[in-house]
């Protein structure tokens, strides 16, 4: 199930709610909670369930084993364990087919290649039950007593399918002890809402028009149409990510669990290096405090070290090369950056910086959405004049049609509209009850119509695909 | 801040009331009326739907579908993206997808019915939701049924159609919808190459046509937006130079290109009107050396408010204000027209008023639907001359035109025709009724769609 459809909106949502909250007792909810991550998840993938499960049991162990052998041998035996389980788990599902595929090209044969249809969320849960052992290792955290327990952060129906990659240590007190205030259930369905708004609004529709540039024949589109397109891919992919990842921290606000931010406004970033800084921030402090610190981090081997967790960052994201070159396209920006460009970036205008940031992410969801690298380079060939024609008539008719969109796409891809709002609330200085307009009246009346808006073009466009589902 | 606050009052007031009011709405629509075409009806729970996920698939569709106010909704979503164009009034662009295509569809279902809705008057057994014909051409209709027999459940294996991205771009303009138009070579090349086939295997006793109708795009005045749309006829003079010399090229694009301020293509649909196929008709008889029947032989009668497959597709608001007028020629020439569906043979009319009324798709007036496995006219004409027409939508306004010219007209739809339940594939199947002419009538988009084309050889084994 997605959050972004109408069963889980009217049916899964409204039932879970009615549950929780009508049960008072601990247990008893978290309970709920289990059954209906179940629930959720068998939705969408009725037999590979079986894989978290066993990816919760087998970590369930594991912590138990490193706590119990703390300081021994045996406790980086059962962590190695672990690591090995989830990532063989991970490279069966998601690699084994692209694995095979390359060995038969590289050494000119034929065996079977596997195809094996990627479990919904595995990218994700294997890292956190393996971010949880390496905490238990690192004494960050006390190894979970309780199965059950365990069971309700692996599978979690808030973040199980597309992140962020909530780490145990983040939640672990919240699984024992959690408050829900109207405070803070307020807060959540005002995230949510604005999750859902970005995936619902903005996601669709701008994936809807990127087709009709990105899905064609690139013999006969216009620079233009090339640059509409990847812009327009640009929005899909941020607001598509960053919105679920909204809604995920505001189902966790509603019942009570803290995740951490996953995006910061990544576009209006000023060097590449800041840009992944505000991109996916689960994703990169993982590898950052699990591969690229252990690895010697700045401090030795530094090349090397960056290589190795680009190329992975690229792989992470799906089993096919056209994501490790865009891994490695980022290796190589980063790295420039590392020596000197930062430098250089930091002393000039702060327009050329973002201007320059923005180009090098546009260039790679171009080597993202390809995974045909030849169409990739034939596209990017057109963006930079190898085209037949500049623009045409069907780029202008579909850039008039969605003037507005895009300039609020643009918007609020930016901080925009929160610091406006901050802003106007500052104005009020000390008139309370001004301030408390704007925070209970005004937001909350926003959200309502961005709710109904999200609502009815849910029922609108039965077209609703998730990107996210690849990795 | 001690109180919930209003949006989340909001939030769990509209979901949980949504959530009842679909629960409670117990008389779910079974079709969109404003759509045109079969909703998705409740999945069945069985343990292999659930395993494979398609139940829950399924139920999703189901409940978007069917969720409450549905009609509405899907108005006010295209009123807000309407008002937020900047384009000139009277030019829209929209890109159009296939709403109802199931998502893993299990090749040995029964496939989903054809984008129709049956009118009520349609004779077709409900069982038999798979042979409703489409007037809705293949590019933007993502999965082209199978023809399924009345009698026996599907026993052919699936064809390779339309599994592929399906949107096709319309531009409004002037309340006209026009589908655009993009020239693929391959599927060109493929088109000459299945005809050369087809005129292969049948050597030199059938006389072959190749008769293509463009869409609109050609003759609607698009202002300056002329050159969002490739050249049919450019097209059409590419795919006769790959030709086969022996088949015969009817230059139907000429004969509409002269009467093109005439009403020749609906507004709100992508087909010809009967006037444009009459037009396409008497190119015909001029390839043939025949003389046409004028037009004013034909009794007209008038069918008012048709919206098409344009509007269905778009729901844009210029064309809901300007529905079309089908106009139809009754043919004078006595005849009988059968439709065989699986073993089942049916007579029926060439022009059925049954489906005039009410919310079905009114160009299934035409040959009662033309989505027959395959069906005969036999006339009084006693010439000996026997036609075969292999056809899709574009053929069900055309056909009619020809009762005064032959003794017996056969009629396939490429998308119906089936092998499992005749027997024969096509050259059998000349040979059988003792045909001497072959027309090939598919309209541009189809030509230019490989899959289609595909259908089209699969039928010559």
């Amino acid at each position: 199930m997605v959050f972004s459809s109408l069963v889980f909106l009217c049916i899964f949502m409204p039932v879970n709610l009615f549950l929780y909250f009508i049960i008072k007792d601990k247990t008893w909810r978290n309970w709920v909670l289990i059954i209906s991550s179940l629930v959720f998840y068998a939705w969408g993938e009725p037999v590979w369930i079986t894989a978290m499960l066993f990816s919760g049991v087998f970590d369930y162990f594991n912590g138990l084993m490193v706590e119990k052998y703390h300081g021994t041998w045996k406790a980086k035996a059962f962590v190695a364990l672990s690591v090995a389980g989830n990532l063989l788990l991970l490279g069966i599902f998601k690699y084994s087919g692209f694995f095979m595929e390359n060995i038969n090209a590289l050494f000119g044969l034929s065996l079977p290649v596997p195809r094996i249809s990627l479990p919904i969320g595995i990218s994700f849960y294997t890292f956190q039950t393996i971010s949880y052992v390496v905490d238990v290792y690192r004494g960050e955290v006390k190894a979970q007593k309780s199965f059950f327990k365990l069971l309700l952060f692996v599978s979690l129906f808030h973040q199980l399918v597309a992140g962020p990659i909530v780490r145990y240590s983040d939640i672990a007190t919240e699984i024992e002890h959690r408050r829900v205030t109207p405070a803070g259930f307020s807060d959540g369905v005002s995230r949510f809402i604005v999750g859902l708004g970005k995936k619902v609004l903005i996601a669709n529709t701008a994936g809807e028009l990127a087709l009709t540039f990105l899905n064609t024949d690139y013999g006969r589109l216009p620079v233009t149409g090339a640059w509409l397109g990847i812009l327009l891919y640009s929005f899909q992919i941020y607001f598509d990510f960053s919105g679920y990842s909204d809604m995920a921290i505001g189902l966790g606000r509603m019942y009570g669990f803290t995740y951490k931010e996953n995006f910061d406004y990544p576009y209006v970033s000023k060097s590449v290096t800041e840009f992944w800084r505000r991109w996916h921030i689960s994703l990169g402090t993982f590898f950052r405090d699990y591969l690229y610190i252990p690895l010697g981090g700045n401090r030795r081997h530094l090349t090397r070290n960056l290589l190795v967790v680009w190329f992975l960052t690229g792989l992470w994201h799906g089993a096919s090369w056209n994501f490790i070159i865009w891994g490695l396209y980022y290796f190589v920006f980063v790295f420039i950056e590392k020596i000197f460009l930062k430098k250089i970036l930091d002393r000039l205008p702060s327009v050329f910086s973002r201007l320059y940031t923005l180009l090098v992410v546009l260039i790679g969801w171009v080597f993202f959405y390809h995974t045909d690298m030849g169409q990739g380079l034939r596209f990017l060939g057109v963006m930079f004049g190898k085209a037949s024609a500049f623009t045409n008539s069907e780029v202008s008719i579909v850039f008039r049609s969605n003037a507005v969109f895009l300039i609020i796409a643009a918007i609020a891809s930016t901080p925009l509209a929160v610091r406006l709002f901050n802003a106007i609330k500052a104005c009020f200085k000390d008139n309370r009850a001004r301030i408390a307009f704007m925070d209970n009246v005004f937001r909350p009346v926003i959200n309502i119509l961005i709710l109904v808006l999200s609502l009815a073009f849910l029922v609108g466009q039965s077209y609703n695909p998730f990107l996210y589902f690849r990795f | 801040m001690k109180r919930i606050r209003l949006d989340a009052i909001a939030f769990i007031v509209i979901l949980g009331g949504l959530g009842l009011a679909n629960l409670l709405n117990f008389n779910k629509p079974t079709v969109s009326t404003l759509e045109n075409r079969m909703l998705k009806d409740r999945p069945s729970l069985t343990w292999s739907t659930l395993f494979s996920g398609d139940y829950f698939r399924d139920y999703e569709d189901y409940y978007s579908d069917t969720f409450i106010n549905r009609d509405s909704i899907v108005k006010i979503c295209r009123d807000i993206k309407d008002s937020l164009s900047l384009n000139e009034p009277g030019v829209t662009l929209v890109v159009a997808r296939e709403q109802n295509a199931p998502v893993n569809e299990a090749p040995d279902t029964v496939p989903a019915p054809d984008g129709q809705i049956p009118s009520p008057a349609t004779p077709a057994p409900s069982q038999d939701p798979g042979n409703l014909p489409g007037t809705q051409e293949p590019p933007d209709n993502e999965h082209t049924s199978e023809p399924v027999p009345t009698t026996t459940p599907a026993p052919e294996p699936p064809r390779e159609f339309g599994e592929d991205e399906t949107v096709a771009y319309y531009l409004i303009v002037d309340g006209k919808a026009v589908q655009l138009f993009k020239f693929n070579r391959e599927s060109m090349d493929y088109y000459a190459e299945v005809l050369n086939k087809y005129h292969e295997a049948l050597g030199d006793k059938v006389t072959l046509y190749s008769v293509i109708p463009p869409t609109n795009g050609e003759f609607v005045r698009l202002r300056k937006y002329a050159d969002i749309t490739d050249s049919q006829n450019d097209a059409i003079l590419y795919l006769n130079s790959r030709l086969n010399p022996e088949i015969i090229t009817v230059d139907v694009y000429d004969a509409l290109n002269r009467h093109k301020d005439e009403y020749i293509y609906f507004k709100t649909d992508h087909h010809w009107t009967a006037l444009g196929a009459y037009y396409g008709y008497r190119a015909f008889m001029e390839a043939t050396g025949r003389e046409p029947v004028p037009l004013d032989r034909y009794e007209t009668v008038k069918v008012d408010g048709y919206l098409g497959s344009s509007y269905t597709k778009t729901l844009n608001k210029e064309l809901e204000k300007n529905p079309d007028t089908i106009y139809l020629y009754l043919p004078f020439t006595d005849h009988e027209y059968t439709m065989y569906n699986g073993n089942k043979a049916e007579t029926a009319d060439l022009i059925d008023m049954s489906y005039a009324e009410g919310s079905s798709d009114k160009y299934l007036i035409f040959m009662s639907t033309g989505g027959a496995t395959w069906s005969v006219i036999k006339t009084d004409v006693h010439n000996g001359k026997k036609v075969l027409v292999m056809k899709d939508s574009f053929g069900n306004a055309w056909v009619p035109f020809l009762l005064p010219h032959y003794e017996e007209i056969y009629v396939v739809d490429a998308r119906f025709y089936s092998k499992s339940s005749t027997g024969l594939n096509i050259p059998q199947f000349i040979e059988k009724y003792g045909i001497q002419e072959l027309v090939f009538l598919f309209y541009m988009e189809d030509v230019n769609w490989a899959k289609f084309m595909n259908g089209v050889e699969n039928h010559l084994k």
